[in-house]
């Protein structure tokens, strides 16, 4: 066992820097961004989170209430960088993915054929038809991209293929996707070159300077975002809102794009510096992270009468666990469910959640009350003990969609 | 809607808790496989670790006792448990050799923040042992789990410490 288990990890040692999370130690897949600048993987994240209070972050314990959404642009980018590594941590995830019963957001499925049109077109072309208006967010935006690329192409044939593409996410027929897979493997069998289109801001479409990511995975220059003069910190693409004050430069990603293109670079910090003479003071403010801390807090009320449904999250904003009311799908057949937070409910998000839920708009929602049992429950659990004892319980896997109506209470 | 605490253990921490077989490493055993690699590529100073036996989720590990401390050329035997769940919750350290200290109970669990609740899933072993090293030579008496030792070692650090190199002697050598 052990030199099988060397020789298996041997294998594996490749270096991955810096896109290594700091959870499993392997290459980062499906990466999030926290608001703190680091990045973690998809499940990596999830499973660092607490259904209890605010989480923190593995690296600096910044603290955050709000489970972002995987960065699209990060994710292509690493496919690109690391074919081969990125396919076997695919392969991994879903065969543990499978395990679990639960999934990630599957675009990799689709990547295949629309992305690369995506990929070669779609983004020049976002150039040409501005940013699309969508009302959506996070992956959302992303597929209304994705339409809105194709549909300038081929008309309503790239509807069809978005909607060819969903139906094959759920999650008893995830092998279909497979043709998609391999031309998605020949297209990246080869090491590809990044390309400064691979790495632009959502907002100025130059190279990335100081990259920050956005609640929602939209990655836009620091710069860009600061000059953004709303109470609540808006993404340019899909509109969603960013939770928290501004987000801190994500550095790994930072210090790649320096050492990938050092004249763009280069060039990108001359101009911006030029352009910051002018408004230095305020530019100064954005690395504080006094703001960040401040805008968090207010999303965290510290008032114990405060509803909080424990051990659920919004499938919109991310919100994990959900203050205040709760919306829970009574549609929706996967059993991690499909629940919203007040605000979100309250606007247009009836969108698919986070773990490819098949959720559609038609779907009727109920208000959960809050279960009291599950507060006093808190307490109790504040022990590290008590907390392995019920995370460890076998019968969590089954119970998820009632979690914090009965299976807190265990 | 989200699991409590996360998914993945779940679905095998029922059958095993301790055997996990190579063919199908979870994403714990990949994470200590991995961290056992790191280990003995760049190993911590005076310490070692490694699994016992075949059972990845159960090591053993040793550390010498720091020069200019009370357990200087003591070699201090540790089993780590690590948790189905790794690296969500944390490993449980215990000193299979008689230690006195104030931050190690009379069963030899090693009480510290960062193997409970400030625990974080950046952790790995290397920087675990690298912490039961500093509070070997800095004990936490504000955080003790055996008061009368905090107490000593508050009131007479002369006496305190001359009890902990006669422990060091009489078990660690």
């Amino acid at each position: 066992m052990e030199s099988d288990a060397f020789k298996d990890a041997n294998q594996q040692q490749e270096i991955f820097e810096p896109f290594d999370c700091c959870v499993c130690l392997d290459l980062l897949y499906k990466p999030i961004v926290l608001s703190c600048g680091h990045i973690s993987c998809f499940w990596c994240v999830h499973r660092s989170m607490s259904g209890l209070c605010e989480s923190h972050c593995p690296i600096c314990r910044h603290p955050y209430y709000h489970f972002p959404t995987i960065c699209q642009m990060l994710h292509f980018l690493l496919l690109k960088i690391y074919p081969d590594a990125y396919k076997r941590r695919e392969k991994q995830t879903l065969e543990e993915e499978e395990k679990m019963g639960d999934f990630s957001p599957q675009f990799d499925a689709y990547t295949g054929g629309s992305q690369v049109v995506f990929d070669q077109l779609g983004r020049s072309l976002g150039h040409a038809i501005k940013s699309p208006v969508s009302n959506s967010c996070n992956l959302e935006s992303f597929k209304y991209m994705e339409k809105s690329g194709s549909a300038t192409l081929k008309g309503n044939e790239g509807m069809t293929v978005y909607s060819e593409h969903t139906s094959s996410r759920t999650p008893e027929v995830i092998g279909i996707p497979d043709d998609g897979k391999k031309l998605h493997q020949n297209k990246h069998n080869r090491k590809q070159k990044i390309l400064i289109a691979d790495v632009t801001c959502s907002m100025c479409k130059q190279l990335l300077f100081h990259p920050v990511v956005l609640n929602c995975g939209h990655v836009y220059c620091e710069t860009c975002i600061i000059n953004i003069s709303e109470v609540m910190l808006k993404c340019q693409v899909c509109q969603s809102a960013h939770p928290g004050g501004l987000p801190k430069v994500c550095l790994a990603l930072d210090n790649f794009l320096e050492e990938q293109f050092p004249e763009e670079y280069a060039q990108r910090r001359n101009a911006i510096q030029l352009n910051q003479i002018k408004v230095k003071p305020e530019a100064e403010t954005t690395s504080c992270s006094l703001r960040n801390g401040e805008g968090e807090k207010k999303t965290w009320p510290s008032d114990p009468r405060c509803k909080v449904h424990y051990g659920v999250g919004c499938d919109f904003c991310g919100m994990y666990p959900i203050t205040g009311n709760r919306y829970k799908c009574l549609d929706c057949k996967e059993k991690i469910g499909f629940d919203l937070c007040g605000d979100c409910y309250k606007t247009r998000s009836k969108l698919q959640g986070r773990f490819n839920q098949q959720h559609t708009p038609e779907h009727r929602f109920g208000l959960v009350p809050l279960n009291l049992t599950a507060r006093r429950q808190l307490n109790e659990q504040e022990s590290p003990e008590s907390f392995v004892i019920i995370a460890d319980d076998p019968s969590m896997t089954d119970a998820e969609d009632d979690q914090s109506d009965s299976e807190i209470t265990n | 809607m989200m699991i409590s605490g996360g998914g993945g253990r779940s679905s095998w921490s029922s059958s095993t808790s301790s055997w996990v077989p190579t063919t199908s490493v979870s994403a714990s055993g990949k994470r200590i496989q991995r961290e056992m690699v790191e280990l003995n590529n760049d190993p911590p100073p005076d310490s070692s670790a490694g699994p016992k036996g075949d059972n990845l989720y159960h090591w053993i590990a040793t550390i010498i006792g720091t020069p200019g401390t009370p357990y200087q050329g003591g070699i201090f035997f540790l089993d780590i448990k690590f948790p189905s769940d790794y690296p969500f919750k944390p490993p449980q350290v215990v000193f299979k050799t008689r230690i006195y200290h104030c931050n190690v109970d009379p069963d030899g669990l090693v009480s510290m923040g960062i193997l409970k609740d400030d625990w974080s899933p950046a952790l790995t072993i290397t920087k675990v042992l690298l912490a039961v090293r500093s509070i070997l030579t800095n004990p936490d008496p504000y955080n003790a789990v055996v008061p009368g030792i905090a107490h000593l070692y508050l009131g007479d650090r002369a006496k305190h410490d001359d009890i902990a190199a006669e422990w060091t002697v009489r078990f660690a050598k």
